[in-house]
């Protein structure tokens, strides 16, 4: 009996709280937020969402936008698809957002984007790389590389820069791997790069012994290993332990100081495709980082910087347009042209951002500048 | 009110995956471990057809014809194991369902199918397709489980060799079971489909499977309207629960512990003893 | 040469399977349960390790306050989760094994946080070159590990006393009983050791990645089901060569196979090539 009233009551609080209307905020600007808070994304989640609430932070340090306080509204999509739809129809209708932000994997961004775009609401991907998400339309924008272009950033890397031959493509079981990999492929050849042989793995995988032994016998003197810290850590370990030699040229995913943690001395001279460049001159990318670590105690990575750029975009926006209309929000997103922690932040028709493409190596255990690679055409994404 | 709409129609859609779950192992007994796979056939079959211009309607109707046909296919495999073996293989064809396509561009891979076109008739019009579907298949089941049909389910589900004994001709009833069970799973997955406009293999994996058959299993297996509720509340359990959003995955294991461990025959049950205190309460009241 | 490298990576990986699959099959043998939380157990083996060894600087300290902290936690389980409820029908031990392992993996990540933890220093590092074959030293020492712990399993039921009580019950738990065996206790011992056996696994996978996630038990969660169904629900040994052959396959099958299927599905096919050709696994129960 106990049980059921409890129950009962239960049932009664989450219905009035599902479908209670929001009550608004005393004059704030609201940009809301989908993120993996819980399950299997929860790591990346956490470290976007870190990033955006510092860049909430520094907006309102610095006066808010327009005279009003920013804020976030926040929930957690589990990365899932299912859980990322109605939180945007939520977020739209209930919260009255100006600009939408997802912080979250590919999935649930392709899949809340087609509402946002309906809705006419604007909608920043932080990081996740699905070419679809910006072909919902023209309310869709994203801060973060399409992975074919940090594909062929990569490419040139290995075979102008590095001026490798024989490449192994090791490469991650999801649209992050699978397009990185294409883009690649796509430029490999004309950099003078032979690849050999690419062997996929899954977002689960942590034992590499098969593919560490098939690397060795191919003997490559580079090897194009696509992954996230979790992944990418254990990899590049093995490698090391097994023997092997070659360069490693790691993406975005890579980019966190956890990676570095995991491989420890094995991460000595792995060098990452990323936008984050801890040597930058730029104020903006120092103070961030700095800030970042006093504020959350760990040390940030580029999902951090991803979300902290997507909030930096949409305040500078909203500030620009002189209003929360979201049409005219949308129009200065789209003219963007900002100084962020990961570069200068454009836009190009379709919404896709360009940028220079930063290459960073572990040296002495830490992130350091390596390189630049600035070649408009190489990095130009696509259009439609 | 957009927002209560998307609410109730993943509700009508998750109701109607549970209820023909509910068919394989609340009426005939056989554990389905798998079953988000056929949701996934349904959603890949009507995402592949519209998007290559069959209209809507044939676009379903095809995707429960390719889960039922595919369903029937595992069927077969439930009368070689039994019981746990069943369960892990049938667990075992979702993670090979889920694997093979995967690694077929032509079905989108790892990426998906995104831009699923919409079938046009709406918000609102959709959420009223679903909700009819969806009391459809309850009515449907309620009548199954009276009819001679679903008497010689609950014989196979109860004790096989002794149904077998009495001349029931187990086999084909279980494929039937698979069969229906499975069909109904494709059309909850085509609609599911055209409602996100969104799917990729992670949709329909293990993690959704045991998300469904909880559903049946907290309803009480085999009682549709109990069923139904589990379902409806289940659904959007993450919505609801948003305040705490950091622990709900957490209250959602241990709610699933906890119901096992106090009232393992679920919502059903849970109505039915309190029904029984009341007629209780009644019979010593008129004095008897 | 690759096809021994390979071998032997693939041995490696069946004989971390097999350690986390025989405490799924010692419960099952007995109890007829699913015990799916199992994984969570193996999980925590690895976050104790990884803490103790942290905190004291032993790795060895670390792996045996885990194998014995995480051995007592799987009576635990036992006693509040399963015991009430064995009387009920199959699934409902499944759906709340299953509740409890998502909540498990829940609590690591708000009490250890998201990112996972790492050693401090990682122990075993060291590589050893044999006929070309590196394998570093932790990768030997969890190859050991499993040959000891799964040898000492089998000394322990054929030779002991309370070994061959624990063998008898599972094979008749009434007759037994009325031999005056303590059902009981046996169980709490099965549990116990069959945890124990997680942890060790648990510990080692923690230093072969230098890292310890709170979803690291997802994939034995099904995994481990798969295993110990191939081996024939209940048959030890069966188990340890159903987890020595995933092993080998999947070493196998995600080179050769990679652009087929997925490592995953290499297992599951396996398994229902078998199952189809033999509905009751490789071994029967024995």
């Amino acid at each position: 009996m106990n049980l059921k009233s409890m129950s009962k009551g239960l049932l009664f609080l989450a219905l009035t709280s599902t479908f209670a209307v929001t009550a608004t905020a005393a004059e704030t600007i609201k940009i809301g937020i989908n993120v993996p808070l819980t399950g299997f994304a929860a790591s990346d989640g956490t470290s976007a969402l870190n990033g955006a609430k510092l860049a909430t932070e520094q907006v309102n340090s610095a006066g808010g936008i327009n005279g009003k306080q920013l804020e976030l509204v926040v929930y957690d999509d589990q990365a899932s698809p299912k859980q990322s739809v109605p939180i945007a129809t939520k977020l739209i209708e209930k919260d009255k957002v100006t600009v939408g932000i997802s912080c979250s994997y590919s999935g649930a961004t392709r899949a809340a984007a087609g509402i946002y775009q309906s809705a006419e609401v604007p909608y920043i991907s932080a990081y996740a790389i699905h070419p679809d998400i910006t072909r919902a339309g023209n309310y869709t924008f994203r801060t973060s590389f399409v992975g074919e272009v940090q594909g062929r950033a990569g490419a040139k890397l290995a075979g102008k820069i590095l001026k490798k031959k024989r490449a192994v493509l090791i490469t991650l079981n999801n649209d992050f791997g699978k397009s990185l990999v294409t883009g690649f492929r796509e430029k490999a050849e004309s950099y003078d790069v032979t690849i050999v042989n690419e062997y996929p793995y899954s977002i689960k995988d942590r034992q590499f012994g098969p593919i560490v032994a098939k690397v060795k016998a191919d003997n490559p003197d580079v090897i194009y290993a696509t992954g996230y810290f979790f992944t990418a850590g254990p990899l590049v370990s093995q490698l090391r332990a097994a023997g092997v030699k070659a360069t490693i040229i790691g993406q975005e995913g890579f980019d966190t100081q956890t990676f570095i943690k995991i491989a420890g001395s094995a991460s000595e001279g792995v060098i990452i495709t990323t936008s984050l460049d801890r040597d930058s001159n730029s104020q903006e990318s120092q103070e961030f980082i700095a800030q970042y670590e006093k504020m959350f105690n760990h040390k940030t990575d580029m999902v951090a910087a991803s979300g902290h750029t997507a909030v930096k975009v949409a305040a500078d926006a909203i500030k620009r347009a002189g209003s929360t209309d979201r049409s005219a929000v949308r129009d200065a997103i789209a003219k963007t042209d900002l100084t962020a922690s990961t570069g200068t932040i454009s836009f190009n028709s379709l919404g896709e951002v360009i940028k220079n493409v930063q290459v960073q190596i572990v040296k002495d255990g830490q992130f350091r500048h390596y390189a630049v690679i600035s070649d408009p055409e190489l990095l130009a994404p696509p259009v439609d | 009110m957009q927002y209560e709409i998307s609410l109730l129609t993943i509700m009508g859609i998750s109701i109607i995956a549970a209820l023909s779950l509910n068919l394989i192992v609340g009426f005939c007994g056989q554990i389905s471990l798998g079953h988000a796979a056929f949701l996934g056939v349904g959603a890949y079959t009507s995402a592949m057809l519209t998007k290559a211009g069959v209209p809507f309607t044939a676009a379903v109707a095809a995707s429960m014809l390719m889960a039922g046909i595919i369903g029937t296919v595992v069927g077969f495999t439930s009368l070689r194991v039994r019981e746990d073996f069943l369960a892990i293989t049938t667990m075992g064809v979702g993670f090979l369902f889920l694997g093979i396509v995967r690694k077929q561009d032509f079905l989108g891979g790892e990426m998906g199918i995104a831009m699923i076109p919409d079938p046009g008739l709406g918000k609102v019009g959709y959420l009223v397709l679903v909700l009819l579907l969806a009391a459809t298949l309850a009515l449907f089941s309620i009548y199954l489980k009276r009819s001679w049909m679903g008497f010689t389910f609950d014989a196979v589900a109860d004790d096989e060799d002794t149904a077998n004994l009495v001349g029931i001709d187990v086999s084909s009833y279980k494929l039937i079971a698979f069969a229906m069970g499975t069909a109904f799973a494709g059309l909850a997955g085509a609609l599911y489909a055209h409602n996100i406009k969104f799917i990729d293999p992670e949709s329909f994996g293990f993690v959704e499977s045991i998300t469904i058959l909880s559903m049946v299993v907290i309803g009480g297996t085999g009682s549709v309207w109990g069923v139904t509720i589990a379902a409806g509340v289940l659904s959007i359990f993450p919505m609801w629960f948003q305040f705490i959003d950091d622990y709900k995955l957490l209250v959602y294991g241990g709610l699933l512990c906890m119901i096992m461990l106090f009232s393992p025959d679920g919502l059903s049950g849970i109505f039915g003893r309190f029904l029984n205190t009341i007629r209780g309460k009644n019979f010593n009241a008129s004095g008897q | 040469m690759l096809f021994f490298d390979l071998l032997v990576q693939g041995l490696l990986q069946g004989g971390i399977y097999a350690l986390i699959a025989i405490g799924l099959t010692l419960v099952y043998g007995l109890l007829r349960i699913l015990h799916v939380a199992h994984a969570g157990l193996y999980t925590l083996g690895g976050y104790i390790a990884i803490l103790i060894t942290n905190a004291t600087g032993s790795f060895t300290l670390g792996i045996t306050v885990s194998m014995v902290s995480v051995g007592f936690m799987g009576m635990v389980i036992y006693r509040l989760i399963y015991q009430p409820i064995l009387e009920k029908p199959p699934f409902v031990a499944l759906i709340a094994s299953i509740g409890l392992f998502i909540a498990m993996e829940e609590i690591y990540r708000i009490v250890f946080g998201a990112y996972g933890i790492t050693f401090a220093d990682a122990p075993l590092q060291g590589t050893l070159n044999i006929a070309g074959i590196y394998l570093r030293h932790c990768e030997i020492g969890a190859l050991l590990l499993a040959a000891l712990l799964i040898t000492s399993l089998s000394l322990f039921t054929r030779y002991s006393r309370i070994g061959i009580a624990w063998r008898a019950t599972v094979t008749d738990p009434g007759m037994s009983q009325s031999f005056g065996v303590d059902v009981i206790k046996v169980r709490y011992l099965n549990f116990f050791i069959g945890s124990a056996m997680a942890a060790g696994a648990g510990s080692m996978v923690a230093v072969m990645n230098n890292l310890v996630e709170p979803t690291m038990g997802s994939v034995p969660s099904y995994k481990a089901l798969a295993i110990i169904v191939l081996g024939g629900l209940g048959n030890v040994r069966g188990t340890v060569i159903a987890a020595l052959i995933i092993g080998v396959a999947e070493a196998f099958g995600t080179i050769y196979l990679g652009n087929i299927l997925d490592r995953d599905s290499i297992a599951f096919a396996l398994l229902i090539l078998v199952l189809m050709v033999k509905p009751t696994g490789l071994f029967s129960k024995g």
